[in-house]
């Protein structure tokens, strides 16, 4: 599938476009929701459409832009948004039946933002239930699809989300992490996603998940378009009580900057020995490190604790808090809750107030060494994860079950990117993982942007088309 | 030594105490996810001084109301 058709253009390509007045907000508007309306019935990437409303914005954007040029990087440009951001006067649903006529009167921090920076709302992604049960198959909308091939998931939360940026189905989407939410979509869709530095975006008026896990952040085809956004919503809200008090930048800044004399940490116990990654997935991470060799880096190994640990503390304390936000609703209409959600809730029940302290005790200790261990070094390697495996139900249990190469940042609250690292032999992406010090997101995002360059892996995108018709008797 | 696990007996008496009236199916849910809840917790498990302090600690700066 070629990558010059308009629905495939990067939001750095676009807003160039579009200030130079060679691209029209309405024709890439209609560009969008034409591809939407051809594709996404295989992928079920959205839950809510806002043509109408769309198609008045970019109206607008256009006239706005012929008079006084744009005003921001987003202006005119297309975005869709995880359905736990809430926006004014459209449902918000957390793909929950909880919720399935819930019309917000305001609009999240981050959607506001967006809505400022006069993008285009094309409308609201498919997510797992309240950001955390999934995938699916009882709650209000089907789980989404993996546009690479549809009978593999998405990964979640940030499902549709992910889906549609690799679809071409929008160039921006805002997700959510909670202990990977964003990675794993982004790792499965083949696209870059970054988790921020926790406190660095508002969750004001996004659906919580766990409190002291959730961060909200961008996703799109590439670290640069990553890094437009991240520099829209970033910001301090005194009204957010995690928000982080520091200063305002654009992060695209510098994005070209060299990653020549950069240390690079990899801890190899995680996934060599504690939770051992398949042999494609380690050679394809190997060959990732090579290309940061030869862009100048340097390679060395890194000991944070144990990743059982980083896990374990995530889980009680985040059942504990998914508990005391679904409580009520768990005691009186059970029943309208899907049941991977439900089991994780009831999980959160018994755990004992001394319990939740000891998770958040080890939590500090655990915070504290990672730092420790990013004295040593400017960005930290992994492989997000596997490649997307077939879309069907998982255990229940699997939340507590199964690894993750990724819940540890947001134990630590370090920046996290997952970039597109090649495919594997069946045609599935694979990822790479960036991790950054505490507020270094530039830095990462710096990083991941060099790799793109130096690889081919951009200018590939998943073949969409449609069955052939049944022969007519 | 690691308590015992808890019985169905015993998480049904904690759901009670907690509030929770669970139909025979989502008791059976409660059971199993406890059950890996408790190895969670044993493993999380470990002497602490009286002055260990929890990562989640109260900052009253971020309460006051903000000039905007």
């Amino acid at each position: 599938m070629t990558v010059t058709e308009l629905h495939f253009i990067t939001v750095a390509e676009a807003a160039r476009r579009i200030a130079r007045r060679e691209l029209s907000p309405v024709e890439l508007t209609e560009a969008y929701l034409q591809r939407i309306g051809a594709f996404d019935d295989q992928l079920q990437s959205f839950v809510t459409l806002t043509a109408d409303l769309a198609r008045r914005q970019a109206k607008a954007a256009e006239a706005e832009i012929k008079r006084d040029g744009p005003r921001s990087p987003l202006h005119g440009i297309p975005y869709c948004l995880k359905d736990i951001v809430e926006t004014a006067g459209i449902r918000t649903t957390g793909q929950s039946k909880l919720l399935a006529d819930h019309i917000p009167a305001e609009d999240a921090v981050v959607a506001a933002k967006l809505r400022g920076a006069r993008g285009i709302l094309l409308g609201k992604t498919a997510t797992w239930e309240f950001a955390h049960g999934g995938p699916s198959w009882d709650v209000l909308f089907p789980p989404a699809q993996n546009p690479w091939n549809t009978a593999h998931h998405p990964a979640g939360s940030s499902s549709g989300s992910g889906a549609a940026i690799a679809a071409g189905f929008a160039p921006a989407t805002i997700g959510s992490d909670t202990g990977g939410s964003i990675r794993g979509p982004a790792a499965a869709c083949g696209i870059a996603g970054l988790k921020p530095t926790y406190g660095l975006v508002s969750r004001r008026g996004v659906l919580p998940n766990c409190f002291s896990h959730d961060h909200v952040g961008p996703l799109a085809w590439t670290s640069e378009d990553v890094a437009i956004l991240l520099s829209i919503v970033a910001g301090h809200d005194p009204r957010d009580p995690g928000s982080a008090d520091v200063p305002a930048r654009d992060y695209a800044a510098g994005i070209d900057a060299p990653v020549a004399g950069m240390v690079i940490g990899v801890p190899w116990r995680w996934f060599e020995e504690e939770a051992p990654c398949t042999p494609e997935t380690r050679d394809g991470f190997n060959a990732a490190l090579a290309m940061f060799r030869d862009l100048g880096a340097t390679i060395r190994a890194v000991e944070p604790p144990p990743m059982q640990l980083f896990n374990d503390a995530k889980k009680i304390i985040a059942i504990a808090e998914l508990y005391s936000i679904h409580e009520k609703d768990l005691k009186t209409r059970p029943e309208l809750f899907g049941a991977s959600l439900r089991y994780r809730i009831i999980a959160g029940s018994l755990v004992r107030a001394e319990n939740y302290v000891q998770a958040t005790r080890v939590r500090r200790d655990l915070a504290m060494a990672m730092q420790q261990v990013f004295t040593t070094i400017d960005l930290m390697m992994l492989p997000t994860g596997e490649p997307a495996g077939k879309l069907e139900p998982v255990p229940h249990s699997s939340l507590f079950t199964d690894p993750s190469y990724m819940t540890a940042f947001n134990v630590s609250g370090n920046p996290a990117l997952s970039v597109c690292s090649g495919f594997a032999a069946n045609g599935m992406p694979q990822s790479l993982q960036i991790v950054g010090r505490l507020f270094e997101d530039a830095t990462v995002l710096r990083a991941g942007h060099a790799y793109e360059k130096a690889t081919p892996w951009r200018n590939r995108r998943p073949a969409l088309s449609r069955p052939p018709q049944a022969a007519v008797a | 030594m690691p308590p015992e696990p808890a019985t169905r007996r015993e998480i049904d008496v904690l759901a009670r105490r907690a509030g929770l009236n669970l139909t025979d199916e989502h008791f059976e849910e409660l059971v199993q996810a406890y059950g890996y809840v408790e190895q969670m917790l044993i493993r999380l498990r470990r002497a602490r001084s009286y002055a260990d302090e929890p990562a989640h600690v109260f900052v009253p700066t971020k309460f006051v109301p903000s000039e905007a």
